[in-house]
């Protein structure tokens, strides 16, 4: 221990200085921090250069289009994974709200089904939440319990058909189905579950990056012994982590909905791995080494991006299986080899 | 230091322990402690490992429910049933790790839970609010450093701004320098006594005799789980507190080793150096038993991890000269270390795994047939092993869990028992033990030396150095400040050498 505080003593002044002017070189921290993103923008400008449709505002349209709902699940998800736990039933929250919404709809009209197949979301997240922590059970078997739970209910409900919502509910399928002309050209259009999905991102960067809510999740889900003995409810902070979780997944169930004028009985699973996927990549933005909901965003980008190119490009759906776990791979084990600890002994 | 001009009011009781009792599976850690903190007094708490230190300690800031007893907070009788609780009465510690929370910055750990404003948290606010609480502190440390880039000392003046911040009436700080160099201790004793000027009461434990001779107001001496005494400033001797710390009443553990070793050289250390202990050399002999001690944190703990394999180091290493490799835990096993460390239940032992699966663990290859484990072979394996150490109860299928202290050490030791060791490293083997087990154990120890193992016993509790070796080291801020065959050492030298005493070198 070379005493560092007597150095500090030495220069009172210097709280300018860059906070880790360790012996690292330059290049390293520069890989660190823009390296993912330098993977995006160079696999982007490998795809305009093979296709040129590649690089067009309706395909940009269509990689946002596709990603609506995969998105809203990462970002919720990217609460759970910081707050140090899993949340494997986000799939399955999806269907359940899409389900929940559809059958209200006809009931109780449109606004009053969202609000309410909404809070069937926050329920899910709050029973998760509340076993994980005051019920001391594992996350992963919480959710994976529910999980299972929640596909049972799905095939109660419907029966094992789709739900279709009517075809009179304009002001309903608007928000999935409904275009902002940019100009006359038919082409420069926004769908309206796009700038859905940007408002909700731009709260998520909020909610996380600027409030209380985020920043506790961050303590606790680092130290929680920490958080705890600073006087911070720890399972409080837990739970609405998971609330959130099933929330935004919630939304892009009613989204979903809306989108295909029906809810299906099953499908959600398919949400769950890409997800923690894009949490992961999403980890390795901007060097944090910890899931943000900004990194998330452009990691769900990214593979939606990737699968866009390849099928352009025409790859089998093979390859782009095969492709998109190789790149979650490297990206990942690139970001630990930058992060060395002196022993690993984690294999979650 | 200039504060008995401002000697506090005698009746000035901030928290007032009376009759604190506690048992751990029939043992009495304390056995009716009673003790007056006085507002705005440093006191001391002294006493060797086992004497109830840390249960009292963890009594009080909720870690641990007494079993009876009473403890008042300004008069008022007070429950402590969870840390939250202390933390509400105003009583907090920091302890040898510090917990903060690596991923924020320094202002954002000092204000953790307690940030200025509203929903929005605002980053600029609290680091102004952290910086001016550091610089009222006198902590001279940059608050937007990462806290994962502060060094072990650091982390613990940014803990306690942390407490300074919630405003604690008590603070606990467990051996606080145990990491820190010279001028940080002067930083360290700086704040306490700004602390004390405060009106905030500290209880600082410590093994070294000079740092609570120049810092603490009263110091209390635990012994066996009972208050020795309580000195004021002006009375505090070394003479004094080695009498009052040591256990007269444990006459029946005395044991003698009074020298097995053979004129074999087993073991070979030459220039042996890590992060935290300035090169070193000894060798130790077949059936010599090797006792290092000095104060927790000092390095002596750096001799086992580095012959263990699970610390960086430098240096030579040869048994029955032999040059090996202890690069790693399993180099170091292959070359014929055993290493039975301190957290047994971190580092040593499965708890869920039945007491035959833990000692088995190494010598499945001989109680294997065609790669298959034999499950009646390993169950007469691990009675015999149960029998030789007396462990009780000697019940093989049983998770070692469910094993008292001393009975988990056995079974950490029956590990190696038939795993071709020939040097056994104990590092402090009787911490958390209850008396009852000591004696076995060392029986343990002394039975291996007598087989002609060569074995280095690390322990801060000088009375078992004395007891169970035959040569003696004592390690202080990583350096060997002593060195003799244990016929010429005495028990008070070796307490006034680990605690920082005068050096007496003779190597």
């Amino acid at each position: 221990m070379a005493g560092p505080v007597d150095e500090s003593t030495a220069a009172p002044e210097d709280a300018s200085a860059p906070a880790s002017a360790g012996g690292e070189p330059l290049w390293l921290r520069l890989l660190r921090r823009w390296g993912t993103i330098a993977v995006i923008v160079l696999t982007g400008v490998g795809f305009s250069f093979a296709t040129p449709y590649f690089l067009t505002f309706s395909n940009f349209n269509n990689i946002l289009f596709s990603m609506i709902v995969p998105c809203l699940v990462s970002i919720g998800l990217t609460y759970v994974v910081v707050a140090g736990s899993f949340d494997l039933s986000v799939g399955l929250c999806v269907t359940t709200t899409s389900i929940v919404c559809a059958f209200l709809i006809p009931l109780v009209g449109p606004w009053p089904a969202i609000v309410l197949s909404l809070l069937a979301a926050t329920l899910i997240g709050s029973i998760n939440g509340v076993l994980v922590t005051y019920g001391r059970l594992s996350g992963i078997v919480v959710t994976l319990g529910m999980m299972f739970v929640l596909g049972g209910i799905n095939i109660y409900l419907t029966g094992g058909y789709q739900v279709a919502v009517d075809y009179t509910e304009k002001a309903f399928r608007y928000i999935g189905q409904g275009r902002f002309q940019l100009t006359d050209d038919r082409s420069m259009a926004i769908a309206v579950p796009v700038v859905i999905l940007a408002v909700i991102f731009l709260l998520h960067l909020a909610l996380a990056g600027k409030t209380r809510v985020g920043y506790y999740i961050r303590a606790v889900g680092d130290n929680a012994m920490a958080a705890f003995y600073s006087g911070i409810p720890v399972y409080r902070w837990v739970i609405v982590a998971f609330v959130l979780s099933s929330l935004t997944a919630g939304i892009g169930g009613v989204l979903l909905t809306s989108i295909s004028s029906s809810a299906q009985p099953v499908g959600g699973e398919g949400y769950l791995l890409g997800a923690f996927a894009a949490v992961f990549l999403g980890a390795t933005v901007l060097g944090k080494g910890k899931p943000h909901v900004l990194g998330t965003l452009l990691g769900v980008f990214f593979i939606y991006m990737v699968n866009s190119g390849m099928n352009m490009v025409g790859f089998p759906y093979a390859a782009r299986q095969l492709f998109a776990g190789a790149i979650l791979i490297l990206a990942v084990g690139a970001n630990a080899l930058l992060n060395r600890e002196e022993i690993h002994l984690k294999f979650i | 230091m200039v504060a008995s001009a401002a000697e506090p009011d005698h009746d000035d009781t901030l928290v007032d322990i009376t009759g604190l009792e506690k048992q751990f599976s029939g043992t009495k850690a304390l056995d009716g402690v009673s003790i007056k903190f006085r507002r705005g007094e440093v006191h001391g708490l002294l006493g060797e490992n086992g004497a109830g230190k840390s249960t009292l300690i963890k009594i009080l800031t909720g870690v641990y429910s007494p079993s009876a007893g009473r403890i008042s907070l300004d008069g008022a009788q007070v429950r402590i049933d969870s840390p939250l609780e202390a933390h509400k009465l105003g009583f907090g510690a920091v302890y040898q790790d510090a917990e903060v929370v690596s991923s924020f910055t320094v202002g954002q750990n000092v204000l953790l839970g307690n940030e200025p404003g509203g929903a929005l948290v605002d980053q600029r606010k609290i680091h102004a609010e952290a910086q001016s609480i550091l610089d009222r502190m006198g902590i001279d440390l940059d608050v937007r450093l990462l806290a994962a880039d502060l060094s072990a000392a650091e982390m613990q003046l940014v803990t306690l701004a942390t407490l300074f911040q919630r405003q604690y009436k008590l603070i606990v700080l467990d051996e606080p320098t145990a990491r820190l160099s010279a001028s940080e201790v002067e930083i360290l004793f700086g704040l306490i006594e700004r602390f004390r000027d405060q009106g905030i009461t500290i209880i600082y434990i410590s093994h070294r005799l000079g740092e609570i001779k120049r810092i603490c107001d009263r110091v209390t001496i635990l012994r066996g789980g009972l208050v020795s005494a309580t000195l004021d400033r002006d009375e505090i001797t070394e003479e004094r507190v080695t009498e009052l710390m040591v256990a007269k009443s444990r006459e029946d553990l005395r044991i003698e080793n009074t020298g097995m070793a053979t004129d074999r050289v087993l073991l070979e250390v030459e220039d042996l150096r890590t992060d935290h202990l300035e090169p070193l050399s000894f060798t130790v002999r077949a059936g010599e038993i090797l006792g290092i001690t000095g104060p927790v944190g000092g390095g002596m703990e750096q001799i086992g991890r580095s012959l263990g394999g699970v610390v960086h180091h430098d240096g030579t290493i040869r048994i029955d000269g032999k040059t090996v490799s202890t690069r790693s835990p399993r180099a170091s096993r292959a070359a014929g270390i055993a290493v039975v460390p301190e957290d047994r239940r971190r580092q040593a032992l499965f708890p869920e795994l039945s007491l035959a699966d833990n000692v088995s663990l190494p010598v499945l290859g001989q109680l294997s047939r065609f790669g298959l484990i034999r499950g009646q072979l390993k169950l007469r394996y691990a009675r015999e092993i149960a029998d030789r150490l007396s462990v009780s109860p000697a019940v093989p299928t049983r998770s070692v869990k469910f094993f008292s202290g001393g009975n988990q050490q056995k079974a950490v030791i029956g590990k190696w028992m038939s795993a071709h060791a020939r040097l056994f490293i104990f590092v402090e083997p009787t911490a958390g033990v209850d008396v009852g087990a000591i004696k076995e154990i060392y029986d343990i120890i002394l039975s291996l030396a007598r087989a002609e193992a060569a074995v280095i016993l690390i322990s801060s509790a000088a009375e078992e150095v004395m007891a169970l070796a035959e040569t003696v080291m004592v390690v202080h801020d990583g350096h060997l400040v002593h060195g003799a065959p244990k016929a010429e050492c005495t028990h008070d030298q070796l307490l006034t050498l680990s605690m920082g005493g005068v050096s007496h070198v003779k190597v």
